[in-house]
């Protein structure tokens, strides 16, 4: 055995070791001090949690939730509340496939040249310097879009445009075009490069190349993506609703500063059927793409 | 038929009719911009300019870019405490029978699924009413979906294990404890850490959501600025928040990577 093979391993066991001790050390250190500084300086009081007032808060406010003290039959047993809000869910789900569309959309037109292989990797489809440039764009593009919540995008658009569900869905479609946008083109980074080499031997041109190459490989994991990233607008679609956004994140924010708790647990249910409903079809739909 | 039913071009079809049924919902009627919106939109580009760089404001600023760590950090600590043991009940590793088992692993599982199907800021809002305005809210609201979450995943990941080692400490007569403690922890260690990094990176993103309801921290004092039409203070806690967001992002990556290479 020579020597060289001997040292490589345990070099490579130690690197990975260290960045993790060191990981593990500052997220101790920093959740000490975040703790410290909550408790001693930003008023945080842990006994709060215990103490018997906010129990009394907690078992009233779940006592409203439960209709409690509303005069009259709560809305949870009334069918036109029930037809109200759920043009509301149905107000949100057309914003969440809109959101997820958007991004879905953006990302297939832009996803390509944000991949290294083939912006500047073997796949290039020229040498020309463009793809570079597009290549570095577009990964700016997605990092401020990603870095960016939803909330504040919503924030920031309810001002300009009006409120309502394309409004929402434009601030939800932004920041997960960023995080689609990074995952599609991992997956390019990432794909076995051997039938796209393989096509081009064989004198395939580029589009060739892409059509039978690269995107049977891709779609089917982006569509994975996109699907997960629905399940998860369709809960933040309540988020950008609270700034205006329509939908029954409006509704919920409205009512609870009402003071209308009877209808606040009706928002709640519809919200819940809506997630389980999305979560259900996207374990069907998931097993359609691959 | 029922080929057609499974097949990619279903798929398709209903990923367009989706997509038509969406566009169709909305009411076009009205103006998309709303009238009186394009003079703030060019005023809020315009103050990308103009930065309010004032060292009080900067202080300001860094002062809830910590605070949003803080409460993120917080938060993510009580999501472990409540998630490892979750997890470790929800994945049924502990019980040998399978009469104890089965409701164990169910009545976990549907609880997690409870904790994590309501999004943070909804558990946020529920929380002011409870508790009021205390960071307590914020690190509650943050703790109960993402322990429902970390718990789920920790779970996946003690079933997902390989075996053989488990079962060469069994026949060694090794108690259920032991082989969880010896064998499934020390493999399972790496993924949970990994995953727990990937959401301390989502936590710092949930708390500056969260700071709407009036919690501090960086996304509260950007509604501030917004409501103030300060565009420039608007732009410069965007900038601390991005870069906050991209510091937190690279932290997480590097590891990940480095653990599961």
């Amino acid at each position: 055995m020579n020597k060289g093979a001997e040292i490589t391993p345990l070099t490579r066991l130690k690197r990975p070791f260290s960045l993790t001790t060191f990981s593990l050390a500052a997220f101790l250190a920093l959740a000490i001090a975040s703790w410290s500084f909550i408790i001693f300086l930003d008023n945080g009081d842990i006994l709060v949690l215990f103490s018997t007032d906010t129990w009394v808060r907690v078992t009233d406010f779940i006592g409203k939730l439960a209709g409690e003290g509303t005069e009259g039959r709560i809305a949870l047993f009334q069918l036109e509340e029930w037809a109200r809000t759920g043009k509301l869910a149905y107000d949100t789900l057309a914003m969440s496939i809109l959101a997820i569309s958007f991004a879905g959309v953006g990302v297939l037109l832009t996803f390509l040249p944000a991949a290294s292989n083939i912006a500047f990797g073997e796949l290039a489809p020229s040498r020309s310097p463009v793809w570079r440039v597009l290549f570095f764009t577009i990964r700016g593009v997605y990092m401020f879009t990603r870095a960016i919540p939803d909330l504040i995008w919503a924030m920031l658009i309810i001002f300009f445009l009006s409120p309502g569900i394309l409004a929402g869905a434009l601030a939800l479609g932004l920041h997960n075009y960023g995080i689609l946008g990074k995952l599609s083109a991992e997956i390019v980074e990432d794909m076995d490069p051997r039938p796209a080499r393989a096509l081009r031997a064989a004198g395939a041109g580029n589009f060739q190349m892409l059509a039978y190459g690269i995107m049977p490989q891709v779609l089917p994991k982006f569509f994975t993506y996109l699907l997960y990233r629905w399940e998860v607008v369709i809960r933040t679609t309540v988020v950008v609703g609270f700034v205006g956004a329509g939908g029954l994140g409006r509704e919920f924010r409205l009512a609870l500063s009402w003071f209308h708790y009877d209808e606040v647990a009706l928002l709640l249910v519809w919200y819940l059927l809506l997630v389980i409903a999305v979560d259900l079809l996207c374990a069907y739909l998931r097993r359609l793409a691959r | 038929m029922r080929r057609f039913f499974e097949s990619k071009g279903f798929l398709s079809i209903l990923l367009l009719a989706a997509l038509a049924w969406s566009v169709s919902a909305v009411d076009w009627g009205r103006p998309l911009v709303h009238p009186g919106g394009v003079a703030p939109l060019l005023q809020f580009l315009a103050a990308l300019l103009k930065l309010e760089v004032s060292p009080s404001f900067l202080k300001m600023a860094l002062l809830a870019s910590w605070q949003t760590t803080a409460y993120a950090v917080a938060g993510i600590t009580l999501a472990i405490a409540l998630g490892f043991p979750l997890g470790i009940i929800a994945s049924g590793v502990l019980a040998r029978s399978q009469w104890i088992r089965r409701p164990m692993i169910l009545s976990t599982r549907f609880l997690l699924a409870i904790f994590r199907s309501v999004h943070e800021l909804v558990w946020a809002l529920l929380f002011v009413v409870a508790i009021g305005l205390s960071p307590m809210t914020a690190i509650l609201a943050l703790a109960i979906p993402y322990g429902g979450i970390l718990g789920r995943i920790y779970a996946e990941i003690f079933n997902d294990v390989p075996a053989e080692p488990l079962r060469a400490l069994r026949a060694s007569g090794c108690s259920e404890l032991k082989v969880f403690l010896y064998g499934r922890l020390p493999m399972a260690l790496p993924d949970m850490l990994s995953y727990t990094f990937y959401r301390l990176e989502c936590a710092i993103r949930a708390v500056i959501i969260m700071s709407f309801v009036g919690v501090g921290g960086l996304g509260y004092y950007i509604l501030l600025s917004l409501n103030d039409l300060l565009y420039g203070q608007t732009w410069t806690l965007l900038l601390f928040l991005i870069v906050l967001i991209l510091v937190v992002d690279m932290w997480s990556v590097t590891l990940r990577r480095r653990l599961v290479s």
